[in-house]
Order: structure tokens, then sequence, then C-alpha cells
């Protein structure tokens, strides 16, 4: 029987979510945003690569004089410039319109400026006379120093492969940080996407004016966790909604979108701390649930739910305020409080087990305090909403509702 | 009167029944029974702790002392498939359709999808909402809104159906439809304990009632030992002469030509026509009534101020 309701919550609760219009409004809001903006990216790197070839193809003229003696003049002429000893005349010359710029190259590049005077083409187009007088005095120097691998060195293109290791073996670099990382991206994702969701839906029982109904057909346990999975499933259609234009746009527009290619062969997935990783994300996941439920029971609407929620969710951002420090120091006190604060814990302990500064000990603990403290505090929730729920119009009063079970 | 108890196996059992909230004394000392396949009425003045009692005897309160038992154990939800209840609080999913709501409570009741469907189409057509089926339940009026909370209630055939103050909202019409639904459910067996102040339909459908004030049954038994306990029968009497003193009956009321009398214990109402018959009055009617309880109720509860709580 309890399995047969649970399905029934799951299933009423799912559906009823997923068959309003007001949700498909709320979640295709998201990737419509993310479509219009691919949209305007691709139509910019199509305008943009129009720009680009009709500026490649425009010439520039410009004269130029040279007190450092870099710049020779068939350097100068491969850009269109014109050697001129007359600065002023040159000046003039923009001013009147006849050449486009002026280029002024200094005595010592290196500590005084160079001074262009150039046609005003608007903000961007005037960009390009800095950028052609830099790459004059790149190509002047590298011609100076006849070596394309010492240019290259001096422009500092210089490509680095480091192998470091751990425990004698090679360690994976930022590749074996990335994928333990996942959890925390994934914990945010559902918390912030959940928690209001998860907060109206036990509130929707007050706010109705079911809860009696609820409380004498079906057990209270079944109807949170019920609530929860379907909870969680309709967080998991709006991740599906959110990645599948991204994916498509990947598979199909990724070089029209100027999408970076994806590299998976550098992450390593260590089984350690991706399975740590799994066990804090579903630790973390269940305290804030069952947290989230037991505020749900406890307030009479959504707005007075606020007032708790809020503090809670920025819980969850407070240690990215120390994030260099977790990063860093993982031993400081602020990080190690942080770490065992149950609801600061999540997030920190991801971080460290990501960058591999928590410990297999740390982990466990960290890991059982999460089960415990979600489990009480799903218990606490159900044993709230039974005895709170029924509370329609007021907040509950934490210590009438516990002190309730003395009565039994 | 602080317990009245029965002998047989009853149904619903509550022995000792205590309930505070904070230092308030809702419930005092209650104990009552309600047998299989009985109707029972629960009667009190706002306020007196019906709703308590009966939010107690659900689980839904935790009692501060006593025993409160359906069917010889303490209620669990997971029993609820058997129980229908109409709180007095009302309300079922606003945002939600007719049909997927009481799909949804016949699916908890244990009843299959096409079986809770079948029944609520059978329902809805009973109580003329055939054409709101897919309509959202916040769209209907508040009568309509009821009887759909009725549906619920009475769905998978409940062997026990509480009822909180159930002709709330109605009108007229719908009251008499929801009587005949109570009746029908009655009928087929099922035990009623129903919350009321309308005092005609307790004569009408209850076996047995129990009246409630400052926290214990001021009243409990059948509808006639109630009424036998709080003022009996009342002879109205239209009459000519003048109506003699006797020790058959006390005169509560003598006006020109009319007149109320009281029998005393143990005295029969035909003894009562031939002593005024015999010493000369001139009878033109002659009805012995009962007390109502209306009746009953006021002078019970007539002159006490509100109580607080549950």
């Amino acid at each position: 029987m309890a399995q047969h309701n649970l399905r029934t919550v799951v299933g009423f609760e799912f559906f009823r979510t997923v068959k309003k219009a007001r949700f498909w409004v709320a979640t295709l809001a998201i990737p419509v945003v993310i479509g219009v903006v691919f949209g305007l990216i691709f139509l910019s790197n199509e305008t943009t690569s129009s720009t680009a070839e009709a500026q490649k193809n425009a010439r520039l003229t410009f004269t130029y004089s040279d007190s450092s003696g870099l710049v020779t003049d068939s350097l100068a002429a491969t850009f269109g410039g014109t050697r001129t000893t007359d600065d002023g005349a040159a000046v003039a010359a923009v001013r009147d319109g006849t050449v486009d710029a002026h280029f002024a190259f200094p005595e010592d590049p290196a500590t005084q400026d160079v001074r262009i005077y150039g046609a005003d083409k608007g903000i961007f187009q005037n960009g390009t006379y800095a950028a052609v007088a830099r790459q004059i005095l790149v190509s002047a120097a590298q011609q100076k120093i006849d070596s394309p691998q010492l240019a290259a060195v001096a422009q500092g293109n210089i490509a680095i492969e480091s192998t470091t290791y751990k425990d004698g073996e090679v360690s994976g670099g930022i590749g074996v940080v990335i994928p333990p990382l996942l959890f925390l991206v994934i914990f945010y994702a559902s918390i912030i996407l959940l928690a209001n969701q998860m907060i109206a839906s036990t509130l929707e029982e007050k706010e109705n004016r079911v809860t009696e109904m609820i409380l004498t057909t079906l057990n209270p346990t079944t109807l949170i966790i019920g609530k929860v999975i379907s909870v969680f499933m309709v967080g998991l259609v709006q991740v599906l909604v959110f990645v599948v234009p991204v994916v498509l746009g990947y598979v199909f527009f990724r070089e029209n979108l100027s999408m970076p290619e994806l590299d998976l062969s550098h992450l390593t997935l260590e089984p350690g701390p991706m399975t740590i990783g799994a066990l804090l994300l579903l630790g973390g996941f269940i305290l804030f649930t069952g947290t989230l439920v037991a505020i749900g029971a406890v307030v009479p609407t959504v707005k007075e739910a606020g007032n708790i929620y809020g503090p809670l969710i920025a819980v969850i951002f407070v240690p990215f305020y120390i994030v260099s420090l977790i990063v860093s120091d993982p031993e400081a006190p602020i990080v190690q409080i942080f770490t065992y604060f149950p609801f600061s814990a999540p997030v920190t302990a991801l971080l460290r087990n990501a960058f591999g500064s928590l410990s297999r000990v740390e982990a466990g603990i960290v890991v059982a305090e999460l089960f415990v403290f979600g489990f009480l505090a799903l218990r606490l929730a159900v044993y709230l909403f039974r005895y709170g729920s029924i509370e329609y119009s007021k907040k509950l009063s934490l210590r009438t509702a516990l002190g309730r079970r003395n009565h039994a | 009167m602080g317990a009245a108890v029965d002998a047989a196996e009853p149904l619903v059992h509550i022995r000792s029944f205590r309930m505070d909230f904070g230092s308030l004394t809702v419930i005092r000392d209650l104990s009552f029974d309600v047998h299989a396949g009985e109707t029972f009425g629960f009667l009190g003045s706002n306020g007196s702790g019906k709703t308590t009692t009966l939010r107690a005897l659900l689980g839904i309160y935790q009692p501060t002392a006593g025993t409160l038992h359906i069917d010889g154990k303490t209620f669990e939800p997971r029993d609820g498939a058997r129980l229908g209840y109409l709180p007095e609080e009302r309300g079922l999913y606003k945002k939600e359709s007719v049909l997927d709501i009481m799909v949804y409570f016949g699916r908890l009741k244990g009843l299959s999808r096409q079986r809770a469907q079948v029944w609520s189409r059978e329902y809805l057509e009973r109580v003329a909402l055939a054409d709101k089926a897919a309509t959202r339940l916040d769209k209907l009026s508040s009568g309509q809104q009821q009887k759909i909370q009725l549906g619920v209630t009475i769905m998978n055939d409940p062997e026990l159906l509480i009822l909180d103050e159930p002709t709330q909202g109605f009108d007229p019409v719908n009251r008499r439809l929801l009587m005949e639904i109570i009746e029908t459910q009655k009928r087929a067996g099922a035990t009623v304990i129903m919350v009321t102040h309308q005092m005609e339909e307790v004569e009408r459908l209850c076996d047995r009632v129990i009246l409630l004030k400052d926290g214990v049954a001021e009243a409990y038994g059948t509808v006639v030992e109630v009424q036998d306990r709080y003022g009996g029968t009342v002879i109205h009497l239209e009459h000519s002469g003048i109506v003699p003193t006797s020790n058959l009956y006390d005169i509560t009321l003598a006006e020109p030509g009319h007149a109320e009398l009281a029998p005393r214990a143990g005295t029969d109402e035909t003894e009562i026509l031939r002593e005024l018959v015999g010493r000369g009055v001139v009878v033109r009617s002659f009805t012995a009534a009962r007390t109502s309880l209306e009746e009953i109720f006021l002078r019970v509860y007539g002159e006490q101020p509100e109580p607080v709580g549950g």
C-alpha cells in the first residue's frame, strides 16, 4: 500500500506540475533566452566575418615618423605607410583628411608613447590605428631579432606540457579537478532550481486546507518522500529543457556559434573523489530538502517562507567568499568550520574534494554528518508537517509542535 | 456526566481523553463509544472541543491523555482507505481539475485508476456536476466544491464516515441531497459520526448523541434518552375551562385556552388525558411531543459564555 501510495503521490505531484502552461512558460523562458543569445551571436559572427573581410581588403593610408630607427620603409609600406620627417605637416594632412593617420614612433618605444593621429572613424574602427602601429613595431622587432624561435619566445608564445606526480603516480592536474567539481554545479543547480518548488509544494497542502484530508488518507512520510521525488523529477525535466538546446547548438552549430571545442580526453575520473563527490551531493541534497520541507510545514504562506529560505540559500554561497582560502589553506580554522557546519559543508567539502584537500577521514565524517542531519531534517519535516500543517493560518511554534510529542 | 461507557465492543472507543493546548484545557475527561452501523451525533457549542476530539481520534492531534481507538487500535493513516473524513476546514487542490482530484484521492483510498474514474464520473452525474469533470476546482461555486469534497469523502464506501458540520455551506436543496447521500452510506452499513448544529437532522438521522460541555460529556445516549433526561415529553393542550393541578403532571404553561403540561416520571400520556376529561376539562386538542434537541441544546448552552479553543 505504501508503495502504491508513493507512486500515486509522485505521479500526481509530477504531472500536475508539468501539465501546467505556467510551468512551461517559466521553464522554456531560459532556453528561449539562450536561443535568442545564440541567434544574436550567430548573426554577430556573420557580421563580424563580413566586417573582418572588408577590413582586410580596405587599405589604411598613413604617414609615419620613426625616431627609434626600428621601422624600415619596406615594412611600413606593407601596411600602407609612407615615411615623413615633418610631424606637423603630417598631422595637418590628417586634419585635412588627405591621409587616414600619422604615427610618430618615439626614440624608445619601450618607455615612450607612440603618438597616433587619425581621422575619427568611430569608437571601434579607431582602434585599428593602435593595432596597426603596434603590429608595425612588433614586426620591426622580429626583423631585428632575425629568428622566428627567438621572436616567438620574446612574445611569450611558449607551449608548456607539465607532468606532476602524486603518491608516485602521474597526477591528472586540472583534468582531475573538473569532474568532481561537476557535483558542486549539480548541487547548486538542484537547490536553486528546486528549493522554491519544494517549499511551495509543502505549503500548498496548508494553503488549500487539504492537510486533514491528506493526513487521514496517507502517511505523511510517504507524502513528503513522494513530493521530494516528484520535485526532483520536475527538476530533471527543467535541466533537460535547459541542456538540450545547448547540446544541439554544440553538435550542429558549434563553429557558427564560436563555441570552444570540448576535449574530454584530458578529464580523469578518479573513483575516490567521484564517489565522495556523489555522496556529498546526495547528503547535501537530503539535508537541504528536509530543511526546506520543514520550513514549508512551519510557515503559513510562501511570503513568510521567504524570510527563512533567503538566509538558508545564502549559506550555500558563503563558502565562495573564502574560496581562495579553501583551495590554498584547507587547514585554516574558518575553512574547517565551513567544512563541518552542516549547511556550508556540502559546498566547502565538494570544493575541497575536487581540489584534493579533503582527506578520506574528513570526507567520511562530513558524508556521515550530512546523511545523519539530512535524515533528522526529513524526520523533523515529516513531524512538523503532521502536527504543524494543521495550523493553517499561523506560524507554528516549534516548541509547541515538539512539545506535543510528550503528550502522547 | 464525566464518563459514559458502553459494554458492547465498539468501533470507536474513547476513554479518559484529555486535551490541553498549553494552559488551555479543551477536553477534560471524555469517554464514549460509537458502535458499528450506528449514526452518532456529536453535539456541542462552538469551541466545545468536538473538532479537537475528532482530530485526536484521527491522529492529527496527539492527546494529552487517554485512549482513542478505532476498531481496537490507534488510527494510522494507512487505515484511511476505509475512512471517510469530511473535516470542518474544507479544502482540496484548488488549481487541479475535479476529476484529477477525485481520482487522486480514489487511488490513495485503494481504488484502481479506472475504478476511481468510473466512480468519480458516476458521483458527478449523481450530484449534477458531470459537466464539471475537467473544470478546475477553484472555478466552481462554494456549494459545488462542497459536493466534490463530500464525494472524495465517501469514495471507496468507507466503513466509518466522520462528518464535521457536513451541511456547512449548503443551500436547502443541496442539504437534502447531502442527507440522502449520508443515508445511502448508512444503509450500506457505514458507521457515521456527525458533528452538526442542525438538530432536526440529528433527530432524524442519529441513533445516539453526545453533548459536550466544558470538556466533558453533558449528555450521552440515544436521542430519546437524552430527550427524556433533559425535558422528556411535553403535552400541548388546547382546551376550555381550567386545567386542574394534579400529581400526574406539572403545568409549565397556562394561557387562556392553551396549556403545556410536563408529565411526571412514570406517568403515561393516556392517564393524563383520562384525568383531564374526568375532571371536566373540555379537550379540543391533546398532543404529546418530546422536547426537541434544539430546546435541550438551548437549555444546556443557552446561558453559557462562548468557550475558547478547539
